[in-house]
């Protein structure tokens, strides 16, 4: 399923410690990584994170202050957007509101200069490709269709452009959930169709986990891990690749020089056992996902475990969430079955030392 | 988009190059108004610069009376301009009414007339209805060619006003009339400010429409028509300065006044009750 | 409670906004019939009196029509469109780099250019015309300068038709220039950088994505200047010196010197009929929704 298994690992973009400065404000700090050839690579990063900036520097429409960006080993940073075989599909997808659907994915084909009927052919090719009727769309004007449609009109546009890597900058945000989940599995199906490089950024993690073979994570102008969803899911290298999965568990505990921890909640310390040693004094983060929480029944042995009081529950379906509190103003979250569901309102929290992970805050 | 270096000095270049030769008529006015010699001949040497153009314009009382025209048709243009703007404003952004798009359509219309062919329709007009043409005739075809200006300067202003305010200050009780008072006029202030400013100095420049609409009486942009197409006149340049530095005090004064009406104004918000 | 408590109907509301719209719009409307549409009328009706008259309640007759078309107001009709229409050109060929450079390139230079050319326009027409008299005359400054430095004797550069031109360009550059600058700033960055992406040259995003996309600024414009400087008088009058009388000089001295008030509304309303024309034909023939896209049907 990864992408680097496949025979072409080679990078095809390579990103030598670019940097971006506005003035002062750096935006991109010396971030480094390489995109194969042929997989679906994703920055994923909340909002001012920079990914925009990055890349638009990696499509030519702003220059780094410095680093190198490497397409197939040759240097392209002064390249200009048109010279480059790069192609951006937009936040705002930047349609021609003054062209047809059909001549907006002619564009690229008639700045290379291609016959009309070539054009067509391949115009219309690509609008089927995309599930768009030729026959309806063709000659239908950009205000007329939908946001679902011009989202296609806008892969269309860059597929006709034929890159060798395309980049897409949030392009479903602003659709609804469902039609987001609908051209999610769309892309990746195209992606594997076409065997091109994708490119793809998102604030969203659960997006990037579902189409991308590989996943990068951005925070504040630098990248704080790359690897492959499960990888990452696994394993995330600090607290703050943890929180962007979502709802986790992060305890903050003070090492007490073996493998045992202090989580000070103010009211009381208590004493838990850490899955690997901490030296005295160093504060880290203990990372439990809400699935390896349970409550204990009497007499169950835990690695570790805490009284508690259930604040409230939430239906998720074939599972229930609880909000539980070990001091005031410090809780944990907690994921079972529904069959495991439980009235009481004080209980006992375990959880095995295996299931929890010692990060860096 | 990437604007190179090269670029961006082209275009500042270009930019230069046009501001400068848009300049170049008013110092070549000026440098003629300081010209000693009764017909001016370029370069002249530096002793023959003289203020003598200037004392004879300020001296003249046949311009001192061009000039009080040309103010008194500019201010009394300014305040109907301003107060016909300001509700015909309020239709065309603020209320929403039956025939107001045909009215946003209609109001521009008197800008893309040719203001001779208005001023002399005026001109036939008053002399349907027996009205002799003077000073205070062409505040009215002064008035006409910029309330549409006026008009369009507060709605922008309207345009930006958050609904949510007279909405709420209705939910609090207010009347129309109250709303229309103590809301919609003060906010619409600024707009209304610059409004005036612009019609001051459109009606203080203005020839085409004085033309035919003063009769008897003539504004200053008249005189100097006349003088200029008859040959050369040393006092010509002089008053042209005179008129521009005439229209820079008006801005001053009308922005000093506001300003200190404002200070005023908050100054007596701010004080405790 | 606010439920329970009858509440106003929207659409007695509205009516009551409705009310006060037309009561808002009512000075302004007045202002328009008095001082716009009846002496228009007048004019039109005007020129139907027979000539050198200055009653208006007199049979009609088309007398002065036959008038104009004998003789040779045709020419001062051509003229003055034909100095308009060149006019217009001469102002997209300046006005659109500057426009643009205003629109997407320059920051705070934008709002510093937009200032000094906008303050001109509170400059009397007549006193910015003199200028360039002054720089232009026989012994004026560019005359002068040349002489002195180079040592070149040239004569006025006056009285011909490019110094009308010039004339009317300098006197109506903002007309051209607000209204490009406002349409070309109306073209979203985005578009444009996806034509750059997608391959486009700097000439084609131009042609293929600014032009038509500031179509309507440009238009405006056109329009704008099109029909002031049709209708221009000083220019002719102060640069051209009677070199070329166009049709508002001809209007002027009907009823100045000639004193013939019929005929030169004939002349007026053949003009604004005229240009009435020119605009609808152009607005008519660029739609401007379906231009922008904006059109859905
Ligand atoms: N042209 C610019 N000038 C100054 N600062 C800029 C510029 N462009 C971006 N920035 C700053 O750089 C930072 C990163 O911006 P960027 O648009 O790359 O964020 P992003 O990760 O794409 O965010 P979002 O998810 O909201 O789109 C932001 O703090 C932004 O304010
Ligand atoms: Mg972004």
């Amino acid at each position: 399923m990864a992408a680097s298994d496949s025979p072409s690992a080679a990078p095809i973009l390579d990103v030598v410690g670019v940097t971006k400065r506005f003035g002062t404000f750096t935006a991109v700090d010396a971030v480094n990584f390489g995109v194969r050839d042929g997989e679906f690579f994703t920055l994923v990063g909340p909002s001012g994170s920079g990914k925009t900036t990055l890349l638009r520097m990696l499509v030519g429409m702003e220059k780094p202050t410095s680093g190198e960006i490497r397409l197939r080993g040759k240097v392209i940073n002064d390249l200009p957007p048109n010279q480059r075989p790069t192609c951006m599909v937009f936040q705002s997808l930047a349609l021609f509101p003054h062209l047809s659907v059909g001549k907006n994915v002619e564009f690229p084909l008639e700045i290379r200069g291609q016959s009309s009927g070539e054009r067509r052919t391949r115009a219309w090719e690509l609008l089927k490709l995309l599930h768009l009727d030729p026959h309806r769309y063709y000659d239908k004007n950009i205000a007329q269709c939908s946001g679902g449609e011009r989202q296609r009109v806008a892969l269309a546009r860059a597929l006709a452009y034929d890159p060798e890597i395309l980049f897409f900058d949030e392009p479903l945000s602003a659709l609804d959930a469902r039609l987001r989940k609908l051209l999610q599995k769309e892309l990746k199906d195209i992606q594997r169709g076409t065997k091109k490089t994708f490119c793809y950024v998102t604030h969203s993690l659960e997006e990037a986990m579902v189409m991308s073979d590989r996943v990068a994570i951005l925070r504040a102008g630098g990248i704080e891990q790359i690897g492959r969803p499960d990888e990452i899911y696994a394993s995330p290298k600090n607290a703050f690749v943890a929180e962007f999965m979502g709802e986790v568990n992060l305890l903050p505990v003070t090492g007490g020089g073996d493998s045992t921890g202090a989580w000070d909640t103010g009211r009381k310390t208590l004493a838990l056992a850490l899955p690997a040693p901490l030296a005295a004094g160093v504060q880290k983060k203990l990372l439990i996902r809400p699935e390896s929480l349970r409550f204990l029944r009497p007499g169950e042995v835990a690695g570790n475990r805490v009284p508690v009081r259930i604040l409230n529950e939430f239906s998720l379906g074939s599972r229930i969430q609880y909000h539980v509190e070990v001091a005031p103003g410090h809780t944990l979250t907690v994921e079972r079955l529904r069959e495991e569901r439980t009235t009481a309102t004080e209980a006992e929290l375990g959880w095995e030392l295996a299931d929890s992970q010692l990060l860096d805050a | 988009m990437l604007v190179t270096r090269t670029q961006r000095i082209g275009f500042s270049l270009y930019a230069g190059l046009v501001l400068l030769v848009f300049y170049f008529p008013l110092l070549c006015i000026i440098v003629a108004s300081l010209s000693k010699r009764r017909f001016f001949s370029f370069p002249y040497p530096s002793e023959q610069i003289t203020f003598k153009w200037y004392q004879d314009a300020l001296n003249s009382p046949q311009i001192a009376e061009f000039f009080g025209i040309s103010l008194r048709i500019a201010g009394l243009t300014a305040f109907f301009s301003v107060l016909i703007g300001f509700f015909a404003a309020l239709a065309y952004a603020r209320y929403r009414w039956r025939g107001r798009q045909t009215f946003q359509r209609l109001v521009l219309l008197p800008l893309f007339f040719p203001q001779s062919v208005l001023g002399l329709a005026l001109l036939m007009w008053f002399n349907f209805l027996h009205i002799t043409p003077a000073w205070w005739t062409a505040v009215i075809g002064h008035t006409v060619w910029i309330t549409p200006i006026t008009t369009l300067i507060i709605s922008i202003q309207a345009y930006g006003l958050d609904d949510a305010l007279e909405e709420a200050a209705r939910d609090l009780g207010a009347s129309r009339w109250q709303i229309l008072r103590k809301i919609t006029l003060p906010l619409l202030l600024p707009g209304m400010i610059s409004a005036t400013c612009f019609a001051v100095l459109l009606s203080w420049g203005n020839f085409a429409l004085s033309l035919f609409t003063t009769g008897a009486d003539s504004a200053l942009p008249e005189w100097l028509y006349a003088r200029m197409t008859t040959g050369y006149q040393p006092l010509v340049p002089a008053v042209g300065v005179l008129s521009v530095l005439g229209a820079m005090l008006l801005v001053i004064v009308l922005f000093t006044v506001v300003a200190w009406n404002q200070r005023r104004t908050r100054r007596l918000t701010a004080a405790p009750e | 409670m606010k439920t329970s408590a009858p509440v106003p109907a929207p659409s007695a509301d509205a009516s009551g906004s409705s009310l006060f719209g037309a009561l808002a719009a009512l000075p302004f409307g007045a202002l328009m019939l008095f001082g716009f549409v009846a002496p228009l009328l007048c004019v039109v009706w005007f020129g139907f009196m027979p000539p050198k008259t200055f009653a208006l309640l007199q049979a009609p007759t088309l007398a002065n029509y036959v008038t104009i078309f004998q003789q040779t107001y045709f020419k001062s009709i051509l003229w003055s469109l034909g100095l308009a229409g060149l006019t217009v050109v001469c102002l997209l060929v300046i006005c659109y780099p500057l426009a643009f450079a205003l629109a997407k390139i320059f920051r705070g230079g934008a709002s510093f250019v937009t200032y000094a050319i906008a303050t001109s326009l509170f400059v009397s027409e007549n006193i910015r015309l003199f200028g360039w008299v002054i720089g232009f005359m026989k012994n004026g400054v560019v005359g002068g300068t040349l002489a002195t430095l180079f040592d070149a004797q040239v004569d006025s550069l006056l009285y011909n038709i490019p110094v009308i031109v010039l004339g009317m360009v300098y006197v109506y550059l903002p007309f051209m220039l607000f209204p490009l600058a406002l349409g070309i700033k109306m073209v979203p960055d985005q578009v444009r950088e996806a034509a750059f992406d997608l391959g486009a040259s700097r000439w084609q995003v131009f042609r293929k994505v600014d032009l038509p996309l500031s179509l309507p600024g440009v238009l405006i414009g056109s329009l704008l200047v099109f029909v002031l400087s049709a209708g221009a008088i000083a220019e002719a009058k102060i640069l051209g010196g009677q070199k070329v009388v166009t049709i508002a000089a001809d209007i002027e001295s009907e009823f100045t010197y000639a004193q013939n008030w019929p005929l030169g509304s004939a002349l007026s309303t053949l003009f604004i009929g005229l240009t009435t024309v020119v605009v609808f034909v152009a607005l008519a023939r660029f739609d401007l929704e379906k231009l922008l896209g904006k059109k859905r049907d």
